[in-house]
């Protein structure tokens, strides 16, 4: 069952800057899908897209449909957006720096009833029920990310929006978040769409992928078939096969790249 | 002009003295001397009244030139102008008061006041920026307006200072043709000081600065420098304004000079439309004749009678509704407007200029 | 003693009015200059309904708080919500342009001369004494208003629900609608509260000693005094305006009565030297340009 169905959408910044062009993706119910491509590519503007923009971007989807569950979530308050039950856990400024811990979970508004909610975030990130008095400013970064993520789930989201999990963590950190992200999956049935720029760290937790380059998708498969797939191990996972070869040799072979569309 | 755009008939420029000059192209040469002519024309056909319209235009335009120099160009908010321009009138007063002092000593006088005060308003904007700027110069205005008032009381003259017509050699400058052209001359020079320096170094310093500050410091550009160059310029013409405003009115009063003045210069500038000087002689000319224009559509009301008593109340409700109106819908301003208009000509059947020109 | 008696009153009125300034640039970051306008707004609005409650004062004040404190929401639906966005000096000049107006259509609604609402409303305003102090009765209520008014944030911003959601919208807006927060409900609760207590102010010192044209003046006194203690801080506003009255008080009664207009704006320029971001104010507002 498809929860999101992304068609064909254009954004556009300052209505001059095309920054994501002709992309078609959707997530289905309980699936995580990944996103990858490197800076720049137009991946944390699709999110946005998603999740909704703010005047202060002066950025539209001028074209295509974002639709959730059948009804039309493009160019929407991101307000709206949350309240359908979409949330995004951002990449930078992810928490309000000056409230506590607990005042961080209590001040997102949930979709229904949030009784409950706050005791299934300390459940799943029992390092945050410690924290509980502490500014959210002073957390350490894996501790900032728990906690980001635990105010999206107060939400009570159906689709969980990451930008960036694992950018300036430490593996051991990101494992741990991994391991909580596939607990969260199975034991809430909450789907997830998550924007990487590490193509590990995606293709362990996602089914399906797409990847992004210069706004438009460049290719998309399940997990198998990415990390099979000899361009993503190149570009993507470091994993050149030979002997080392000159930059100028890969230089080369970067303009006959094997992209689809 | 300033600024070259690219122009339609696709005049090109050869050599590095032709991009300096200030009036190019001979269609350039006729605007500007049939302008001229008609200014010089004028005040042989004008009826006195106009002729004082005009005098108040070229007051305010000095004004309003100098107060864009330093919030349109070098991005440094302002909110303390009427200070400014009652520190140049009161020091005028003061000395012609005082110790008789002739206008030849008056005028430099107050462009120093205006340097001095220039500083002292310009030392907050090394620490502060943006909205704490603004307010540190308000706050100053209030300080000088106080200054102001003091005098007037401790001294007796709290009905104001009453000043005699200027002399310069011999000659006095009285009446409304003679004050109109040599306001004329002060307005102009304003407005060729300020292409020149806007075209000069500091003026792209000051460019730098309003855009991105950080990056204009890392390029080497003085920051403090250029900021407090900027204040001290706009403050010392200001200043010069503030005198020849005491010298036309022959009266100089403290109540003269309240925080409305302030908002009408800045006024001036929003609704004229920011960084472009244009702008800011067009602002000046539209919020010195707003008054008169909103008391002549009163004449046209049916109930103009009990409003008449009013009307100064219906003078600022004007203002403000006409101040908010420019902000919500025309953050250009009047500059935008006119731009607007001469693109539509110039791009005529087409409607939308290629990408590369982003005007302002 | 009566000095220390003026202090207190003096400060309330001024942590009163300064609570108005500090509430809305919190929430929204933007400085509400037309906030002394609408105070004298609510202060007439409390004249046209003590013409129509002249029998019960206390329906009188109760409907001009809610006429009042619907024209402030108005001002934020109507006009503010399209400034989002902008620069600091547009919004700025909106705010500033607003008061304008406004006060173009007070005088011509009412006239320009001094009303006296207490007349109106047929209440008294006895002074009593305060050891060897005199102090009117409306003077006691405006200090009693303004401890409560405090209390009352204090308790709602520090442990309400919405308190928390506001403050959070103060510091990152984009998270807050991401969170399901309506960035516009808030910002609408913020420009109501503000004119609530503005309008409090303004209806209490009308009460006091009569309403003239001149009540915005003192908004723009107060100002500095939301800024001495930091434009996002509440505990801060209490403190400047402390500071301001007691400065402002004892530089007038012991050096020169006409200070009085410009003492606040120098105590401005001293912390703006000093510290610019007020004392309680947090540092990273300085580089909001």
């Amino acid at each position: 069952m498809t929860l999101l169905r992304v068609d064909q959408i254009e954004v556009i910044y300052k209505r001059v800057i095309t920054a994501v062009q002709g992309v078609t993706l959707s997530v289905r119910e309980g699936q995580i899908v990944g996103l990858l491509g490197t800076n720049g590519a137009g991946k944390t503007t699709t999110l946005r897209a998603i999740s909704g923009f703010l005047g202060i971007d002066d950025a539209r989807v001028t074209e295509g449909t974002i639709a959730f569950q059948g009804s039309r979530l493009d160019n929407r308050a991101p307000h709206e957006i949350a309240a359908r039950g979409v949330v995004l856990v951002p990449e930078r400024e992810k928490v309000f720096p000056n409230l506590t811990v607990a005042e961080n979970l209590f001040a997102p508004v949930a979709r229904a009833n949030a009784r409950g909610q706050h005791e299934l975030a300390f459940h799943f990130f029992p390092r945050l029920a410690e924290l509980r008095s502490r500014t959210a400013g002073l957390l350490s970064g894996g501790e900032r990310q728990m906690l980001a993520i635990a105010g999206a789930l107060v939400c009570q989201p159906k689709l969980l929006l990451i930008d960036e999990l694992s950018l300036g963590l430490a593996p051991a950190i990101v494992d741990d978040l991994m391991r909580q992200l596939l607990a969260i999956r199975s034991e809430l049935g909450i789907a997830i769409l998550l924007v990487e720029q590490s193509a590990a760290v995606a293709l362990e937790l996602a089914d399906y992928a797409y990847v992004m380059e210069n706004g438009r998708i460049v290719l998309d498969g399940d997990r198998k078939r990415l990390k099979d797939h000899q361009d993503v191990q190149e570009f993507y996972l470091g994993q050149a096969r030979g002997e080392r070869r000159s930059y100028r040799d890969v230089k080369q072979y970067r303009r006959s790249r094997r992209w689809y569309g | 002009m300033f600024r070259s755009p690219p122009r339609a008939s696709g005049y090109f420029r050869t050599g590095y003295a032709q991009d300096l000059r200030l009036v190019q192209t001979k269609n350039e040469w006729c605007a500007v001397l049939s302008f001229t002519a008609i200014a010089v024309a004028v005040p042989f056909v004008a009826s006195p009244f106009l002729l004082d319209l005009c005098c108040q235009i070229f007051l305010a335009s000095i004004g309003a030139l100098s107060l864009m120099l330093l919030t349109g160009y070098a991005g440094q908010i302002s909110l303390g102008h009427a200070g400014l321009i009652a520190a140049g009138a009161f020091t005028a007063g003061i000395l012609a008061r005082e110790i008789h002092a002739p206008f030849w000593l008056t005028l430099p006088a107050s462009a120093v006041t205006g340097i001095v005060l220039g500083l002292i308003f310009g030392l907050p904007s090394l620490r502060l920026r943006g909205l704490y700027l603004a307010i540190s110069t308000l706050a100053l205005h209030f300080v000088v307006i106080y200054l102001g008032g003091e005098y007037e009381t401790k001294r007796g003259f709290s009905t104001g200072i009453l000043i005699d017509p200027p002399s310069v050699l011999g000659w006095k400058l009285t009446g409304g043709r003679a004050w109109y052209f040599v306001l004329l001359v002060f307005a102009a020079g304003t407005l060729l000081a300020c292409i020149n320096l806007l075209r000069s170094r500091s003026g792209r310093a000051f460019r730098a600065i309003r855009a991105r500050e950080t990056v204009a410091e890392a390029l080497g550009i003085g920051i403090a420098r250029y900021k407090l160059l900027a204040f001290v310029i706009s403050s010392a013409m200001t200043a010069v304004s503030g005198c020849l405003f005491a010298y036309y009115r022959g009266f100089v009063s403290i109540e003269a000079f309240d925080l409305f003045l302030s908002i009408q210069y800045v006024a001036m500038i929003i609704v004229g439309g920011m960084g472009s000087l244009l702008g800011a002689l067009l602002g000046a000319a539209f919020v010195t004749v707003f008054p008169y224009a909103i008391e002549t559509l009163l004449g046209f009301l049916p109930n103009a009678k009990t409003l008449a008593g009013d009307i100064f109340a219906v003078n600022y409700a004007a203002f403000g509704l006409v101040m908010i109106l420019f902000l919500l819908l025309e953050p250009l301003g009047l500059v935008g407007i006119w731009r607007r208009i001469q693109n539509y000509f110039l791009l005529w059947p087409f409607r939308y200029r290629p990408l590369a020109g982003a005007r302002k | 003693m009566q000095l220390l008696v003026n202090i207190v009153v003096l400060a309330s009125i001024y942590s009163l009015i300064a609570c108005g300034y500090v509430l809305i640039y919190r929430v929204s970051r933007v400085l509400n200059l037309a906030h002394g306008e609408l105070m004298m707004l609510g202060a007439y609005l409390l004249l046209a309904t003590a013409s129509l409650f002249n029998a019960t004062p206390a329906l009188a004040i109760a409907a001009a708080i809610l006429l009042s404190t619907t024209a402030g929401v108005l001002v934020y639906v109507l006009l503010m919500r399209r400034m989002t966005g902008e620069t600091v000096l547009a919004a700025i000049l909106t705010t500033v342009a607003l008061g304008i107006l406004v006060r173009g259509v007070v005088v011509l609604i009412w006239s320009p001369q001094q009303q006296y609402p207490a007349q109106a409303l047929h209440v008294t305003n006895p002074t009593l004494a305060f050891g060897t102090a005199h102090i009117s009765t409306w003077s006691v209520a405006l200090v009693l208003a303004n401890a409560a008014v405090y209390c009352g944030l204090f308790v709602f911003l520090r442990f309400g629900r919405w308190g928390m959601r506001m403050r959070a919208a103060g510091q990152n807006p984009l998270l807050a609608a991401q969170r399901g927060i309506n960035l516009h409900g808030v910002y609408a609760l913020a420009w109501a509260l503000s004119t609530f207590t503005g309008s409090a102010a303004g209806m209490l010192m009308a009460l006091d000693s009569g309403l003239t044209m001149s009540l915005p003046v003192i908004a723009l006194k107060a100002f500095p005094a939301a800024l001495v203690g930091g434009l996002d801080s509440l505990g801060g506003a209490l403190l400047g305006a402390s500071i301001v009255a007691a400065a402002e008080v004892m530089l007038i009664y012991y050096v020169d009565p006409l200070l009085s207009d410009v003492i606040p704006f120098l105590v401005l320029i001293a912390v703006l030297i000093v510290r610019p971001w007020g004392l309680f104010g947090t540092r990273e507002e300085l580089d909001r340009v």
